[in-house]
């Protein structure tokens, strides 16, 4: 068994400063409640709405005291943090970025894919695109990192449970769109719909971690959540409102899933593989 | 100083921008607040240019009679440029509204100067069927350095992209009469007042931290090093991040899917 913590949190644009004391204020809330695992949402260090203040919030994750103080801060946990990186092998490229940190390590920072720009959304005006989706080893088993609008694209889903995950842990800054849905906006359905399949069908656990507040006008939707292999839903938090919620997770329940269900047994990545590759290669055909 | 600008260059882009954007909505005329200074000057010199000279109507809008030298220069470059002019004393209404509450501070009573001077253009220019130019320099913009519904309010801003500095140099260019050009920069909200005396810096140094922060993306540790006082740079960055709500419309809170000013998203052009 594992606790783990969806802190949907209310960054504030554009200071790092006062998001760095945020996300330690949090990380010690959830040390004292025997979190495992805490998860904070996409850009949380800097806030969502950057536009030009990207470049001026960016850091490099190795080498930042202040993010090397969160790194710090996670001795007997581990985090996952959104951030805007820019390190010294891609100078003058800005990433956002999601980084595992656990044990005072940073252990892998994935790179946003899939930048929404269109309506709202600007990101590709300011941020470059990551290249790729890595599954690693975390304390507590395989865990996948996607960042909001990755986590729509089930490709990149599949790749984390063709790589073995146990986790999928997708950090976001979703804006809420649509009144017509009840006590949440109706985007809100659309990101639990994806939970729900993707922990069915990949039998892993799925974590989900939005922020909360507004910026520039849009409110961000909330309603973070945990879902068990199997489509189960194991703790949600408030929508629109900020909230910490912490949820013991029983993680031999993939090992269960997966003997129930046989679709990872049975998975052939290589099938997928080639005839992704002949698509990629011969569009036309 | 600023890398020199292509002041004839500039000024074949901004007569093409006067006609161009008012002809898209079939209209010919246009409207400014003449007053006595530099900005105003250089766009009633760019309106007439652009539109014809009679095309063009200065309205000069002094509060009171402590302008004087500001209205006869005016006066004095409308009747050069060959476009039509009226002054009005804005002081009954302004003094009207003030009576009954005399304790108002000066910015207050600046603002509602700025204020009042808008309403009046945009009343007139209703009756004339023309657009009201903005001449707001990207000096100003930057620093928030005027009046939100104000000065700030226009129908198309042809200065809206040069600094103060490159103002000048087209002012030059354009052979506006020394008197304008050399005179110190005033919003004239009230009698005396000067840009540079009320900011605390001159334009040349502005110019400067601006161009280093915007045009070449330079942080303020790396302007400070270039040699200027940090002081000043802070001033000018600080005086940039609190007016940032005054360079866009209000936030209009978003509700569903396809809202006006996030994802509705027109040209300013269309069908036009």
């Amino acid at each position: 068994m594992m606790n783990i913590a969806l802190a949907q949190i209310v960054p504030k644009l554009g200071d790092v400063e006062a998001n760095v004391a945020l996300h330690l204020e949090v990380l010690e809330k959830a040390r004292k409640k025997r979190a495992g695992l805490v998860v904070f949402p996409e850009l949380g260090l800097t806030g969502y709405t950057l536009k030009d203040l990207v470049e001026d919030v960016a850091l490099d994750p190795v080498k930042d005291p202040r993010f090397r103080r969160i790194a710090a801060a996670t001795k007997g946990l581990a985090a996952v943090v959104g951030f805007v990186e820019e390190s010294p092998s891609d100078r003058g490229l800005f990433f956002n970025a999601a980084a595992l940190i656990a044990d005072g390590r940073l252990v892998h920072v994935h790179r946003k894919v899939y930048l929404p720009t269109n309506g709202l959304f600007e990101e590709a005006k300011f941020f470059a695109p990551g290249r790729e989706f890595r599954t690693v080893e975390a304390p507590f088993g395989r865990v996948g990192l996607l960042i909001c609008r990755d986590f729509l694209h089930y490709g990149a889903n599949y790749v984390h449970y063709a790589a073995g995950a146990d986790m999928i842990v997708c950090i976001s800054a979703a804006p809420g769109r649509g009144i017509e849905g009840g006590d949440a906006f109706t985007t809100s359905r659309m990101w639990e719909l994806m939970g729900e399949a993707m922990s069915y069908f990949s039998t892993a656990y799925v974590v989900y971690a939005n922020r909360a507040g507004a910026e520039d006008g849009v409110s961000f939707a909330g309603g973070s959540f945990v879902y068990a292999p199997g489509g189960k839903l194991v703790a949600r938090a408030a929508y629109v409102d900020p909230d910490f919620v912490v949820t013991p997770v029983d993680l031999g329940a993939v090992r269960e899933a997966r003997r129930t269900w046989l679709f990872k047994r049975d998975e052939k990545p290589e099938a997928i593989w080639r005839s992704l590759e002949r698509i990629v290669r011969a569009p036309e055909d | 100083m600023l890398p020199k600008i292509n002041a004839a260059f500039v000024e074949k882009l901004l007569t093409g921008f006067i006609r161009d954007e008012l002809g898209r909505h079939g209209c010919r005329k246009a409207l400014l607040g003449l007053s006595g200074g530099l900005d105003s000057a250089v766009c009633a010199a760019l309106a007439a240019r652009a539109l014809g000279p009679r095309n063009v109507l200065a309205l000069v809008l002094p509060c009171g009679t402590g302008f004087r030298g500001e209205v006869r220069d005016a006066e004095g470059l409308a009747r050069r440029l060959g476009i039509r002019c009226e002054t009005i004393d804005i002081s009954p209404q302004i003094e009207a509204y003030f009576a009954a509450d005399p304790k108002a501070t000066r910015l207050r009573r600046g603002n509602k100067v700025a204020r009042e001077r808008m309403a009046v253009l945009y009343d007139r220019s209703a009756e004339e069927g023309g657009f009201v130019l903005g001449t707001s320099n990207k000096t100003e913009l930057l620093l928030g350095y005027g009046t939100v519904y104000g000065d700030m309010a226009c129908a198309v801003n042809p200065m809206g992209d040069l600094y103060k500095t490159q103002v000048r140099q087209l002012a030059e260019h354009l052979r506006l009469p020394a008197a304008i050009r050399r005179k110190a920069p005033t919003a004239a909200l009230w009698p005396g007042q000067t840009d540079e005396g009320e900011i605390g810096l001159s334009y040349d140094e502005i110019d400067e931290i601006l161009y280093a922060r915007f045009e070449g993306r330079k942080s303020r540790k790396e302007i400070v090093a270039a040699g200027h006082k940090p002081a000043a740079v802070d001033l000018v960055l600080g005086r940039v991040k609190a007016s940032e709500f005054k360079r866009h419309l209000p936030p209009i809170a978003k509700l569903s899917p396809r809202s006006v000013g996030h994802d509705i998203l027109h040209p300013y052009d269309w069908g036009r």
